[in-house]
């Protein structure tokens, strides 16, 4: 990413060191500038083209997109890093399922609508329905009506048909569709189009000269939310294509391919589309479009796609609140354990191994683990007695007992002072959960 | 490794002295840490180290020991020492002998007098006068901004 030097800003500037921004000289002032203290305007001399440029060179490398409108609305792009360590990625690659305006439409988006996992605790589903012309403008356009009345996740409009086009962004256009796609033959009529129904446009192009020229020459005509759409033939090539225009992007910040990515999947096995469309996750598609739509081919690039975009920087945590496993009864044990997703999954499950129906309260420790929270002051026995009592658990069981982890048997007495009940250590490792359930939990309640 | 413009090398904090160009001289203020005044560039020692420090690149500036100023290789890429046309005269008497002697082997001599201190000049107008006097050649090498 190009970043501002103070030598830049100095460039820009009158070169005059008149003080009078006051710092003496234009240098001292440049650095304060490329440092953040000061803004540019600070310098009274400093000219509109310098503004501009300056405005110019600190505006993100790759253009955020937004396709949709309202709650299911999709942004792409707008990342800054070639690879997720360097700091995260943005914007997880969208997925988008191609059906036909010939299609049963109706039964085709509730059948997408239904194509929705659970992942560590998160929903994960397709975002975009992109609606390829077989028909003539007339289906094109019922189907266009049918995505407006029965789904509110955004569309890409697959023709180059302009009446049919038209209709459709008549229909949809407050619902800014994605359309799909300009070339280098009928870019000036889709980029008017899509100027004047103010929504954004998919730029083919056979090379990446012939995308930069494209995507230049569009903006002048008034369209600057655009996406790439690179012809890829095989996966190889795809990958080099998408990873020179991430670099070009990033690192040379060229911005006519500053933009977000899309990748349709050509294979015709169902299993090697699955693939296809997780390798374009990883490098470097915004939009995935897909072909086909069984549960079993969506689930591992859903999946994946959860796994590659999830923020380092965060720890994984789940709601801090109280889990039912099963159907606990009065009788039932009150687990005790972070918030932090691998920690809190891992005992859920050996709770629901154990058949023993439980209660779990998932500590607030900011998604650290059992060890890390302890250290940090974020599992004590006062986070846990608040926990406890916030949610009124102990009420809703006869017993008054808490079982903690064993790694954290330091915390027993603190804990029975602050929430006023007894406090059991459980095993140390979540593996000993489903035993200690079914054995030396069922002897303390005399079960 | 050689260029204070290009990927200059990155610093902790450490250095003794701080190398910074100068754009109206076309050549760079060398700046040592003792030295508490004001220098052409506008900025003191302190302020410049709160920019250059922690291990950022900053084209234009470096923080460097005291014998990379006599060194073969100091900003090389640049010219040299040929570029310099400041420093606090604490820290020319100090390396007085060793700056005398890198000159000598480069053929030039009397370069060690034409370099300002404090005395000369403090401000940037006065240290351009000054260059033009004693006629700096840093005045008419190419331009540093490259």
């Amino acid at each position: 990413m190009a970043k501002l030097t103070g030598i830049g800003i100095y460039k820009l500037l009158p070169k005059t060191n008149c003080g009078e921004c006051n710092v003496p000289t234009c240098m001292a002032f440049a650095m304060q500038v490329a440092a953040k203290k000061v803004a540019l305007e600070a310098c009274p001399y400093v000219s509109e083209d310098a503004k501009r440029e300056l405005a110019e060179s600190a505006a993100p490398p790759m253009r955020t997109v937004t396709l949709g409108a309202g709650p299911r609305a999709v942004q792409l792009g707008g990342e800054t890093v070639l690879f997720r360590h360097e700091e995260k990625f943005h914007h997880p690659t969208a997925l988008a399922i191609r059906i036909k305006d010939t299609d049963d439409v109706a039964a085709e988006i509730n059948s997408i609508h239904h194509m929705k996992f659970i992942r560590s605790g998160k929903s994960v589903n397709v975002e975009l329905i992109a609606l390829e012309q077989a028909g003539d403008a007339g289906s094109f356009l019922a189907a266009a009506k049918l995505i407006r009345e029965s789904t509110e996740l955004p569309a890409v409009l697959m023709t180059s048909d302009l009446p049919a086009l038209t209709g459709a962004l008549e229909v949809l256009a407050e619902r800014r569709p994605l359309v799909y796609a300009a070339d280098k033959s009928n870019f000036q009529q889709l980029a008017q189009l899509s100027a004047k129904f103010k929504v954004p446009l998919a730029v083919k192009g056979e090379t990446l000269e012939e995308l930069a020229d494209l995507t230049t020459k569009i903006k002048q005509i008034g369209v600057g939310d655009l996406v790439l759409a690179p012809a890829i033939g095989r996966v190889g090539e795809g990958l080099t294509c998408l990873t020179q225009l991430r670099r070009l992007a990033l690192e040379k910040n060229f911005r006519p391919l500053g933009y977000p990515v899309m990748v349709l999947t050509t294979a015709q096995d169902a299993v090697e589309e699955a693939l296809q469309a997780i390798i374009y996750e990883c490098k470097y598609a915004s939009i995935v479009v897909m072909r086909g739509k069984q549960a079993w081919q969506l689930l591992p690039v859903l999946t994946a796609r959860f796994n590659i975009f999830t923020d380092p920087q965060v720890p994984n945590a789940v709601e801090a609140k109280v889990y039912k496993v099963g159907e606990p009864s009065p009788d039932s044990p009150v687990l005790v354990t972070t918030n932090f997703a691998l920690t809190y999954f891992t005992v859920e499950g050996e709770v629901e191994n154990s058949k023993v129906p439980a209660y779990i309260t998932a500590v607030e420790t900011g998604g650290l683990g059992v060890l890390n929270s302890y250290a940090d002051d974020k599992l004590t026995g006062e986070t846990i007695a608040k926990a406890i009592k916030a949610s009124g658990i102990l009420t809703q069981v006869r017993h008054k007992k808490l079982i903690i982890p064993g790694l954290v048997a330091v915390l027993k007495g603190e804990l029975e002072d602050e929430a006023g009940c007894e406090v059991v250590v459980g095993p140390e490792e979540a593996a000993g959960i489903s035993n200690f359930l079914r054995t030396e939990w069922k002897s303390q309640v005399g079960g | 490794m050689y260029s204070i413009m290009e990927d200059p090398q990155t610093s902790c904090g450490c250095f003794e002295c701080i190398v910074a160009i100068l754009p109206e001289t076309n050549g760079v203020m060398i700046v040592n840490r003792e030295f508490q005044g004001m220098t052409p560039i506008g900025m003191t020692f302190s302020t410049m180290a709160g920019e250059v420090g922690g291990g950022v690149q900053v084209p234009g500036f470096l923080g460097v020991g005291r014998m990379y100023l006599v060194s073969e290789k100091f900003i090389s890429a640049e010219g040299g020492l040929q570029r310099v046309v400041w420093m606090p005269q604490e820290l020319k008497d100090e390396m007085l002998d060793r700056l005398e002697k890198r000159f000598e082997e480069m053929g030039q001599p009397d370069l060690l007098a034409k370099i300002a201190t404090e005395k000369d000049a403090v401000s940037v107008d006065e240290l351009v006068e000054f260059l033009q006097k004693v006629d700096h050649p840093a005045l008419a090498m190419a331009s540093v901004l490259g």
